[in-house]
C-alpha cells in the first residue's frame, strides 16, 4: 500500500527507531530525518508531503514507543501547514520554520475548559499529551483552534504511568494566541487518526515479539509456539492486528483527502468519512492494542510482567492511548451519534 | 467502458430481470439459511445469468469466460447482493470447479465441462467431507479404483450442498490404498445422476435441508475425469480454496450492510434502540463491519502479502466475516425480544431467526474456525508444528 516514497521513508524511520537512544535523537529525528516537517509546506522549510507520511513515521515511531513528542509536533505542522498561504494571524508563519527544523514541539489541548475573549484565552487543561516539552500549544475554544506560546502559559509537567510520553496540566490566563484556520474538530480527529496509527504499530510490535518468543521458549521439552492453546491466541491477535492496520490506513486515507491540497470535488464527503474514522479508528486500534499487550505480558509468563522486559511500557501506552482523547465508551457513543445510528 | 459504467449495465440488467415476470418471485430468495427456497426458479435464472454472459466473468476470453480484470468481478457481485438477487445455485462450478479446471484440467476438460458451467446448464455439488474426514480432510475413506477403462467409486460424503440438484460432484477420493494419508487421493469428476449415487437430505438447525449425505456404491465415472494427476488429488483439492473467494467475499459485504441495515430499523421500529445495552452493540456491529470491510478491501484487494497476515489472508478474512455475522445474528434476535421465541406454522421461521442459526454454521464450513487459526498460525505467523 506504500508508494515507492512512502516505503523508502519507512525504512529509513525503522533504521533509525532500531539505532536510536538518548537525548540525540529527537535531533537526528527532525534534522537528518526532516519528519517533523513531513507536512509542512516547502516554503515554510518542510518537506510538503501530507498526513500520509506523516502516519508511516507514527506507525513506525509507536512501534518502538519512541520517547519522544513527535506525534503531536507532526501534526501541528500538518494542522498549520493548511493555512498553507494565508496570513491567518500569522499562526503558520511564525510557527511553522520552528516545527519543520525541530526547534519548536507542540502539544494539543482539546476539551471544553479553555475560552477565548477579545483574542486571548482564559482556563486549564488537563491530560495534555506531549505537553511538557512543548513551545508551543494549539488550543481549542469553542469550534475554533488557536496557537499559543508555551512561554504565554502556566505548565505543570505531570508524572504518567506511561514514561514513555510526557502529559502536563496547562493554564491559561490571559494568554495571547493567534487564530488557526483548520476547525477544531478536525484536528481533534486527526490526532485521533495518528493515535490509531501508532496504536496499530505497537499492537504489531507485541505480536512480533510474542510470536517471536514462542518460538524459542521451550516446556515440556518443545516449543511453546507448538502448543494450540497459544497458537490460536495468536492467530485471534493476528486478525486483530490486521485489522487494525486497514482500519488506521482507512482512517488516514479520509484525513488525506479531506485535507486543503485534495481536489475540492472531494473533500467535503471524505470530512465526514474522517469525523467517524476517526473515533472509530482510534477506539478499534487502541483496543486491539490493549489486547496485544495485554496478550504479550500473559504469552511471555512471568518475564512478561518485570521491569526489564519491554511489555509494561506497551501495556501502560495501550492503556492511555485508549483513554486520550475519547474513551472507547465515549467514541462508541460519538460514531454511533456522527454515523446516524440512533 | 469505465468501471462505474460496468458497473451501471450490470445494475440495469438485474433490475430489469428481477422485474420481469419469470424472475420477480427470487427477489431475496435462496439466500442465508433459505437454500432450498424456490430451487427449480433459480435453476432457471442460473441459465439465464449464463445466456447473458455473466457466469465466468473473470475466465480466460479462450476458455469462454470474459477475462474481466478482479475489480470488475468485485462489481458484480456488489451489485449483485445489492440487487438481493436470489442465491446461486451454479457457485460451487463456478467458484471452484472451473477454477481448478483451468489450472489443472486438460485441453478436453476445459472443452467438455466450462462451457456447462457459463451457460448455468450443468450444476455442481463438492465432495470433500465425510462422516469420519471433517477438519481431518486428509484421513477420508471414499474409495475409487480404475477398472476396464472407469473410475468406481465407493464410499460416503456429507455436506454435500446442492447435491440434490447437481449433475456432477467435484468428488476427493482416496485412489491408492497403501499410500500414505495426503498422497494416493485424487480429485475425480462423477456424475450425480446414476444409479450408485444415492442423495439424502440433512435436515438441520433451521429445520429445512440444505446439505446432503451422498452414498457412492460402485459409481462410474470415465477413466478421463480426474483433475490433475491421480495421486496429487490434495494439492488439486485445496489449491483453488480461498482463491476465489476474495471475489465473493468483497460482493458479501454488500449484503452484510443490508443485513445490518435491517437489524437497525428493526431496533428503531419497536423502540429497543433506546435500549443503551442494544444502542451500543448496534454501534459495534457497524463499526465491526467498517473494520472487516477496511481488511477484505486492502488484504485481498492486493496481490503483495499483507505485513501481518502473511500467505493467510483469506483465513483472516474468513475468521473475521464469520464471527461478525454470527454476532448480528446474536444482536438481531435480541432486538426482535420475545417475539424471537416464535416459529410461524410447519416451523417458518423469520429471516432474522434464519440469520440467527444459520450463522452458526459459517464458523464450521469451509475449514472450522479452529482449523483456520492452525493456517493462520502456521503459515501467517510462522509458529512452528506440534
Amino acid at each position: 500500500m506504500d508508494t515507492p516514497e512512502q516505503a523508502a521513508l519507512r525504512e529509513a524511520v525503522r533504521d533509525f527507531c532500531r539505532k536510536q537512544s538518548g537525548p540525540g535523537a529527537w535531533d537526528r529525528l527532525t534534522g537528518e530525518l526532516g519528519l517533523t516537517g513531513l507536512a509542512v509546506p516547502e516554503c515554510y522549510g518542510g518537506s510538503g508531503a501530507g498526513l500520509a507520511e506523516v502516519a508511516v513515521a507514527v506507525e513506525e515511531t509507536g512501534r518502538v514507543l519512541l520517547p519522544a513528542p513527535y506525534l503531536s509536533t507532526a501534526l501541528a505542522g500538518a494542522v498549520l501547514g493548511e493555512d498553507g498561504g494565508e496570513p491567518a494571524g500569522g499562526a503558520a508563519a511564525g510557527f511553522l520554520p520552528g516545527i519543520a527544523s525541530g526547534a519548536l514541539r507542540a502539544a494539543f489541548v482539546f476539551g471544553d475548559s479553555v475560552q477565548v475573549t477579545d483574542g486571548r484565552l482564559a482556563g486549564v487543561a488537563r491530560h495534555v499529551l506531549d505537553g511538557a516539552e512543548a513551545g508551543l500549544f494549539v488550543v481549542r475554544a469553542g469550534e475554533a483552534l488557536f496557537a499559543v506560546r508555551a512561554a504565554d502559559a502556566v505548565v505543570t509537567p505531570a508524572g504518567t504511568l506511561d514514561e514513555t510520553r510526557s502529559q502536563a496540566t496547562v493554564e491559561f490566563h490571559g494568554a495571547p494566541c493567534a487564530r488557526v484556520g483548520c476547525p477544531a474538530g478536525r484536528a481533534e480527529d486527526l490526532l485521533r487518526v495518528l493515535l490509531a496509527v501508532e496504536s496499530a504499530g505497537a499492537a504489531a510490535h507485541c505480536l512480533d515479539v510474542t510470536v517471536g518468543y514462542l518460538k524459542t521458549r521451550v516446556q515440556f521439552g518443545r516449543p511453546i509456539g507448538t502448543f494450540q492453546a497459544l497458537r490460536h491466541r495468536c492467530a485471534d491477535l493476528a486478525v486483530e492486528v490486521t485489522s487494525a492496520r486497514s482500519t488506521a490506513y482507512a482512517a488516514v486515507r479520509a484525513a488525506v483527502s479531506s485535507s486543503t491540497g485534495s481536489p475540492a470535488s472531494a473533500v467535503s464527503a471524505a470530512a465526514a468519512e474522517l469525523a467517524v474514522l476517526g473515533p472509530l479508528a482510534k477506539r478499534h486500534c487502541a483496543d486491539v492494542f490493549w489486547h496485544a499487550a495485554a496478550e504479550m505480558i500473559q504469552l511471555h509468563g512471568g518475564i512478561g510482567f518485570t521491569w526489564e522486559h519491554e511489555a509494561h511500557r506497551y501495556l501502560k501506552r495501550a492503556k492511555t492511548s485508549q483513554l486520550l482523547h475519547g474513551t472507547p465508551a465515549e467514541l462508541r457513543r460519538l460514531v454511533s451519534q456522527r454515523a446516524g445510528l440512533s | 467502458m469505465t468501471d462505474e459504467e460496468f458497473r451501471a449495465e450490470v445494475r440495469g440488467w438485474l433490475a430489469a430481470r428481477l422485474a420481469s415476470a419469470e424472475f420477480a418471485c427470487l427477489a431475496g430468495k435462496g439466500g442465508t439459511g433459505r437454500a432450498h427456497e424456490f430451487v427449480a426458479e433459480r435453476m432457471a435464472w442460473e441459465r439465464r445469468l449464463g445466456a447473458d454472459g455473466w457466469i465466468g466473468l473473470g475466465w480466460p476470453e479462450d476458455d469462454g469466460g470474459r477475462g474481466l480484470p478482479w475489480r470488475r468481478q468485485v462489481i458484480f457481485y456488489e451489485e449483485y447482493a445489492r440487487a438481493d438477487a436470489p442465491g446461486r445455485v451454479g457457485h460451487i462450478g463456478e467458484q471452484l470447479v472451473a477454477p481448478t479446471l483451468l489450472t489443472f484440467g486438460t485441453p478436453e476438460q476445459k472443452a467438455r465441462f466450462l462451457p456447462g458451467i457459463a451457460a448455468g446448464t450443468e450444476l455442481w455439488c463438492q465432495g470433500y467431507s465425510e462422516p469420519g474426514a471433517g477438519s481431518d480432510l486428509a484421513g477420508l475413506r471414499t474409495r475409487a479404483a480404475l477398472r476396464d477403462g472407469e473410475w468406481h467409486v465407493d464410499g460416503q460424503k456429507i455436506w454435500t450442498s446442492l447435491a440434490h440438484v447437481a449433475d456432477w460432484c467435484f468428488l476427493l477420493a482416496r485412489t491408492s490404498a497403501d499410500a500414505e494419508r495426503h498422497r494416493g487421493l485424487s480429485c475425480l469428476l462423477v456424475p450425480v445422476r446414476q444409479p450408485g449415487v444415492e442423495i439424502r437430505p440433512i435436515r438441520q438447525i433451521t429445520g429445512t435441508a440444505e446439505f446432503n449425505e451422498v452414498f457412492f456404491d460402485d459409481a462410474r465415472t470415465d477413466a478421463g475425469n480426474v483433475a490433475g494427476e491421480p495421486g496429487d488429488g490434495w494439492r488439486v483439492a485445496l489449491g483453488m480454496l480461498g482463491v476465489e473467494r476474495g471475489v465473493s467475499n468483497l460482493g458479501q459485504l454488500i449484503g452484510f450492510q443490508r443485513e445490518f441495515e435491517s437489524v437497525l430499523a428493526a431496533a428503531r421500529g419497536n423502540g429497543s434502540i433506546a435500549d443503551p445495552d442494544i444502542a451500543g452493540r448496534i454501534a459495534d456491529a457497524w463499526t465491526g463491519l467498517q473494520v472487516l470491510r477496511f481488511t477484505t478491501e486492502e488484504v485481498l484487494g492486493t496481490a503483495a502479502p499483507d505485513p501481518v497476515a502473511g500467505g493467510a489472508a483469506a483465513n483472516v478474512v474468513k475468521l473475521m466475516w464469520t464471527s461478525w455475522h454470527q454476532r448480528l445474528g446474536e444482536l438481531a434476535v435480541d432486538v426482535i425480544g420475545p417475539d424471537a421465541m416464535l416459529a410461524g406454522p410447519e416451523y417458518d421461521l423469520s429471516d432474522t431467526q434464519r440469520l440467527f442459526l444459520f450463522s452458526r454454521a459459517e464458523t464450521i464450513f469451509g475449514g472450522s474456525n479452529e482449523i483456520q487459526r492452525n493456517i493462520v498460525a502456521e503459515r501467517g505467523l510462522g509458529l512452528p508444528r506440534g
